[in-house]
């Protein structure tokens, strides 16, 4: 079968190693080449598109800059390109060797995906290979076993990726996408019935409230909170529970401390680290304080937006100060109580904090719109029981699950409760973990990765759509227009959700309203 | 007796799939038998008296395009016709007639009889005659034997019919028609899976009972929408005008009061009924909360007072029938003329069919309409002109030929009849389309006509017809290409003028009419009379047909969208090519889940497309297929591959 599409992965297992490859196949090979790598453009000037690619030799490699845009290099790495029919696949391939960094795999792959391929399915490359015959029969079997398993691991990965809050958020936002389409549908298909789909107020709420929540979802994604950045987390506590100890353990125990990526200073506040890959950023409380120098004052109102948007918080107690026995495992009552207080007391520190920043610059304005609205929303709280090794207390992890509300608004939800000594690193091991898996990034393997760039995409693809639709509705009334631009909004999301077919929605329209003569 | 003479086609059944299935086939040269237990009967709209609607009025367009009767029957039937979804944009617009019952049927009729190579008998079949695994004919229930090389059975609601009126029910095809008991137990004895399905209609009222005084009336379009592409207005018969009233909380009472004794409630009725078609009884259940439901008042004919009450359809016993219908404001006189009633038949799950509509289990045997799980006239008859085509194709050794989803409503529902099954009566909308904003009333003759000419199903009438159209369409096209207006021209005031278009430099035509306050009617009407400052001559831009502006103007308006949809339907058409062979193992597949195998096994694709939209199929499942077909095509490839040339 002949592909008119143009397929690309991160073809090396695990992103951690030193060197990643990024493997694309198919016919936009050549321009993809082009706009990326910057060794081609400085041969032939950006203005012809032509897409002769006369400066790269096949079959050898040539160092190049790697570009995310003709401004920004990703990556210094090495382009190999093999042309059709001599390649694996037996179509156009082009090779991208950079640094193995799993941030900057992504982004190169984000990139390529930008310029016209799609995610290749697990297998595909050698499916491809095999359809257009460069692998002989005796292959065929292998070729099954490992779409088969691909497909697997792939489903396995895909679930593992969705865990937690986002996918939670990509769920409702199917729903209310499926429920407007509903209203849509039913106008177009049964303009006999009594009620004005298109003009019904509920439509038109439906339709608001999906905007606003889709654009939420957009920010967090790009803002990377769950993704890109991996997680923020908050670290609070008395004096002397063990904060310093706790970050400099977490720090220490990092595979690598990155640096910010934009190349600023780092700040008094945030320390950056990651956990197998995964981005965390750590804030630490103690720092926040009046301050007169306008640089760090910059740096005190961004890490308390920080705050405010923050993933989670990690309150550190002395568990020698409570009264807990090992088996049972009980907090003493009061404990968290007093932790809800303390932690509507740094909000009250955060808002005084912003307002005198706010009064010397008036732009700031919005920063107090975002966080008035973050402070109606739940904080999720682990509570880290220190300095284990001091009484007669092993290790542990055990769930809380409680919510109380804030002073100043919202909730606070009591997660887990993990006893460890930041000191001897006992237990940090299970903090790692847990940070991980709240992050939907347990599993270390590359796979999970992918997943998350598919979603990505998928959702990009998506918001793209809706806009389209939401101006078709809006501008020209073309509602026919419009319902096609929703159509192809949930194709993109059922990527992640799975399909929702015409028949379904009939089946909702009918259930919802009183249709038919 | 065997009768002497042979044929090519037998079309069993007389409705709206046979009549089009039996001149499909005789239109395309095949020698044709009709056998209709009753030839007074034929083109009879059993259920409501309207052709078209959303999605069905693009199949009775699809239809006439190619080269069928449904549009131009509707046209001289129509006395209330309407353009639905007048104010959305044209790929929802639809076009619904009221039609007269005998004036309908009367066309149809003469249609039959003026049609060459076509023979009509009345006798009802009792069974097909098969041998091995392929069709060779029918007999009759007076033991005619007739022979033919393929039959189309468009059997309705006939096989094992059953009439529920209350907690009486009766044998019957419908009312007053006995059912084909026969033929059903033979069917039932074949490979075929067959399960139950419901269908209802309401009690119909005389209209001389009806006080219309408080009505609300709903007089049909001017000017008046034509169904046929070969139609003009002067084909319609006298317009006459529609009401509307509503049940009230009373009706309700009285249906809710009666419940026990409805079949739909206390079990009697087994099979599916339409979602979208419920009975009142359905509705007052369901809705609770409504306190009303509309009801249309559709006049059956010019010359009968009767009228058909859509909207209260209903299986209640008679006297509760008569309680509701006079509780409703505008009938509390009325007298019924036939009572409502609900019907049960037996139909086949359409995935044992393929594309063409021939049975995989019997050569030569091709199923059509209602027996397929559809509802609707125009369902019917689509299926029935691809059912006649294909079996006059076969005795000829053609190919089969079937639209894709793509190319027409045509494709969309046999595809999903074919790829899905149903598990109710099957009815089209255009949400079912992937392609809607392609698949238009307006365009259903540049989808489908050149196909119908190259299958001969197009008489040279409409194939001039045609061509003309698209010559005009393509000469306005280019004309708007051609021509600007320019800061300056009069024009260019004109058009600010006229919708505060906010133009700041000289535009093409073809650029004006990609925007959306740009009428292209509206741009020729100006232009008509105008020359530009450098002597541009509007002139010939005049002169051109409401249809070929109407086309031009939604191709320029559609363009973007149509573009994307592109590659989907390229890809899906790639997929589509490649032949899953009727032998294909999938117990030998590796890697392919029990969930997936038992879906390809229910449903045995004809083709690597039509696997992958069968519900629940995964990438990776699709993936396995291909390897493991071109791995037995290598493997075969030495040997006769008797599979791949009988697909």
């Amino acid at each position: 079968m002949a592909t008119s599409d143009t397929i690309a992965a991160i073809a090396t297992p695990n992103g951690s190693g030193g060197v990643g490859v990024i493997r694309v196949s198919g016919p936009a090979c050549k321009s993809i080449a082009q706009s990326i790598c910057k060794v081609l453009q400085s041969a032939a000037p950006a203005s012809s598109c032509t897409g002769q690619l006369t400066a790269l030799p096949q079959r050898s490699a040539t160092l190049t800059d790697f570009l995310g845009s003709p401004a920004e290099v990703i990556d210094t790495g090495i382009v190999l390109f093999f042309s059709t029919p001599n390649s694996y696949t037996g179509e156009d391939v082009l090779e991208l060797q950079a640094h193995g960094g799993r941030v900057v795999m992504d982004m190169l792959l984000q990139r390529v995906l930008s310029l016209g391929a799609r995610m290749a399915r697990p297998g595909e490359f050698t499916e491809r290979a095999y359809l257009n015959g460069k692998l002989d029969l005796s292959q065929a079997e292998a070729v099954s076993d490992l779409i088969n398993s691909g497909s697997a691991a792939a489903a396995r990965a895909a679930v593992k990726s969705l865990q937690g809050e986002f996918s939670q958020r990509v769920h409702a936002l199917t729903e209310e996408l499926t429920n407007l389409r509903i209203y849509m549908e039913a106008a177009l298909d049964f303009p006999e019935e009594e009620i004005d789909f298109l003009a019904s107020e509920e439509m038109h709420q439906r339709a608001t409230s999906l905007r606003r929540n889709f654009a939420k979802l957009l920010e967090t994604t790009r803002q990377g909170q769950l993704l890109r950045d991996g997680l923020t987390v908050v670290i609070a506590g008395k004096p002397n529970a063990g904060k310093s100890s706790l970050l400099n353990r977490l720090t220490g125990e990092a595979t690598a401390i990155v640096t910010d990526i934009k190349g600023t200073t780092r700040d008094l506040l945030r320390e950056r680290i990651q956990l197998d890959g995964l981005p965390v950023q750590l804030i630490d409380t103690a720092g926040l304080r009046a301050s007169q120098d306008p640089v760090e004052q910059e740096g005190i109102r961004r890490a308390i937006l920080a705050i405010r948007e923050a993933d989670r918080v990690l309150w550190i107690e002395d568990i020698n100060q409570f009264d807990i026995e090992d088996d049972t495992a009980r907090i003493p009552s009061g404990l968290l109580a007093g932790i809800e207080s303390q932690v509507s007391e740094v909000f009250r520190l955060c808002d005084l904090l912003i307002n005198e920043s706010a009064s010397m610059v008036e732009s700031r304005a919005p920063d107090k719109e975002r966080m008035g609205e973050a402070k109606a929303e739940t904080l999720v709280v682990d509570l880290v029981l220190n300095k284990t090794d001091l009484g007669s207390h092993d290790a542990g992890l055990f769930s809380l699950d409680e919510r109380l509300p804030l002073d100043t608004g919202g909730f606070l939800r009591f997660e887990r409760c993990i006893k460890l000594s930041a000191i001897t690193g006992e237990g940090i091991g299970l903090l790692q973990t847990h940070l991980k898996q709240q992050a939907g990034y347990d599993d270390a393997s590359e796979d999970v990765f992918i997943a998350r760039r598919r979603h990505i995409v998928a959702l990009e693809s998506a918001a793209k759509s809706l806009e389209q639709g939401f101006s078709q509705l809006e501008n020209q009334y073309s509602p026919e227009l419009a319902a096609e631009d929703f159509r192809l909004a949930q194709q993109a999301l059922g990527e992640i959700t799975g399909e929702v077919s015409s028949d379904d929605l009939l089946g909702l329209i009918f259930a919802g309203f009183c249709i038919g003569k | 007796m065997n009768y002497p003479d042979k044929f090519d086609v037998i079309v069993v059944g007389g409705g709206h799939a046979g009549t089009e299935a039996a001149l499909a086939a005789a239109r395309v040269g095949a020698n044709t038998l009709l056998l209709s237990h009753n030839i007074e009967t034929l083109g009879q709209m059993s259920c409501n008296p309207a052709i078209g609607g959303i999605g069905k009025g693009h199949l009775v367009k699809e239809i006439d395009a190619l080269g069928g009767v449904m549009g131009r029957a509707a046209d001289a039937a129509g006395i209330h016709i309407r353009t639905l979804n007048a104010r959305k944009g044209a790929a929802v617009r639809a076009t619904r007639a009221q039609a007269d019952r005998a004036l309908y049927k009367a066309f149809v009729r003469r249609a039959l009889e003026s049609q060459p190579q076509l023979t009509l008998f009345q006798q009802a079949v009792a069974d097909l005659t098969i041998e091995g695994e392929q069709v060779t004919g029918v007999t009759t229930e007076t033991g005619i034997s007739f022979s033919a090389a393929t039959v189309v059975l468009t059997a309705g609601t006939f096989l094992a019919g059953k009439i529920h009126v209350g907690q009486a029910n009766t044998s019957a095809g419908r009312a007053g028609d006995p059912s084909s008991t026969q033929l059903a137990e033979r069917l039932r004895e074949m490979p075929f899976r067959v399960e139950r399905l419901k269908t209802g209609t309401p009690p119909r009222i005389d209209g001389r009972s009806i006080d219309y005084s408080n009505l609300e009336s709903q007089p049909g379009d001017e000017p008046r929408p034509v169904f046929s592409f070969l139609g003009t207005r002067d084909d319609h018969p006298r317009q006459v005008c529609c009401h509307i009233t509503h049940t009230n909380e009373h009706t309700h009472d009285i249906i809710r009061n009666a419940l026990d004794r409805s079949p739909l409630f206390s079990g009697e009725i087994e099979g599916i009924g339409p979602r979208y078609c419920p009975s009142i009884e359905d509705k007052v259940v369901r809705f609770a909360d409504r306190t009303s439901h509309q009801i249309f008042i559709e006049p059956e004919g010019l010359d009968t007072p009767e009228i058909y009450p859509n909207g209260i359809s209903t299986s209640l016993p008679f006297d509760v029938q008569l309680n509701y219908v006079r509780s409703i404001t505008g009938f509390e006189k009325a007298h019924i003329t036939r009572p409502g009633y609900a019907i049960e038949y037996d139909f086949f799950d359409p995935r044992d069919l393929h594309a063409s509509l021939e049975t995989k289990a019997i050569r030569g045997l091709y199923f059509a309409g209602q027996i397929n799980g559809t509802t609707g006239y125009e369902e019917a008859a689509a299926q029935g002109l691809i059912a006649g085509l294909n079996a006059a194709r076969q005795t000829k050794d053609r190919e089969p030929w079937s639209p894709r989803r793509d190319e027409a409503y045509i494709g969309v529902l046999i595809d999903d009849l074919i790829t899905r099954g149903t598990n109710e009566p099957y009815r089209m909308f255009t949400s079912r389309a992937e392609y809607r904003l392609l698949l238009r009333e307006d365009n259903a003759d540049m989808r489908l006509t050149p196909h119908g000419r190259e299958l001969g199903l197009v008489n040279d009438v409409r194939w001039q017809a045609f061509e003309t159209k698209q010559l005009a369409a393509s000469t306005l096209e280019s004309a708007l290409q051609d021509y600007w207006v320019k800061p300056g021209d009069e024009l260019f005031a004109k058009l600010t003028a006229d919708n505060g278009l906010a133009l700041n430099r000289q535009r093409r035509f073809s650029e004006l009419l990609k925007m959306p306050e740009v009428k292209l009617a509206r741009l020729l009407e100006l232009a008509e009379n105008e020359v530009s400052a450098d002597k541009q001559d509007y002139s010939n831009l005049s002169g051109f047909s409401e249809a070929v502006i109407e086309q031009v103007e939604i191709r320029a308006k559609y363009a973007g969208y149509l573009g994307r949809q592109q590659e989907d339907i390229d890809r899906s058409r790639r997929q589509q090519e490649i032949n899953l062979p009727e032998s294909f193992d999938y117990s030998r597949v590796i890697g392919l889940s029990n969930e997936v195998r038992q879906k390809l096994l229910d449903t045995r694709p004809d083709n690597i497309g039509q696997a992958a939209r069968i519900p629940g199929m995964t990438p990776a499942a699709i993936s396995l297929l291909l390897v493991h077909l071109k791995q037995r095509n290598q493997l075969a490839a030495p040997a006769i591959d008797e599979a791949a040339t009988a697909s």
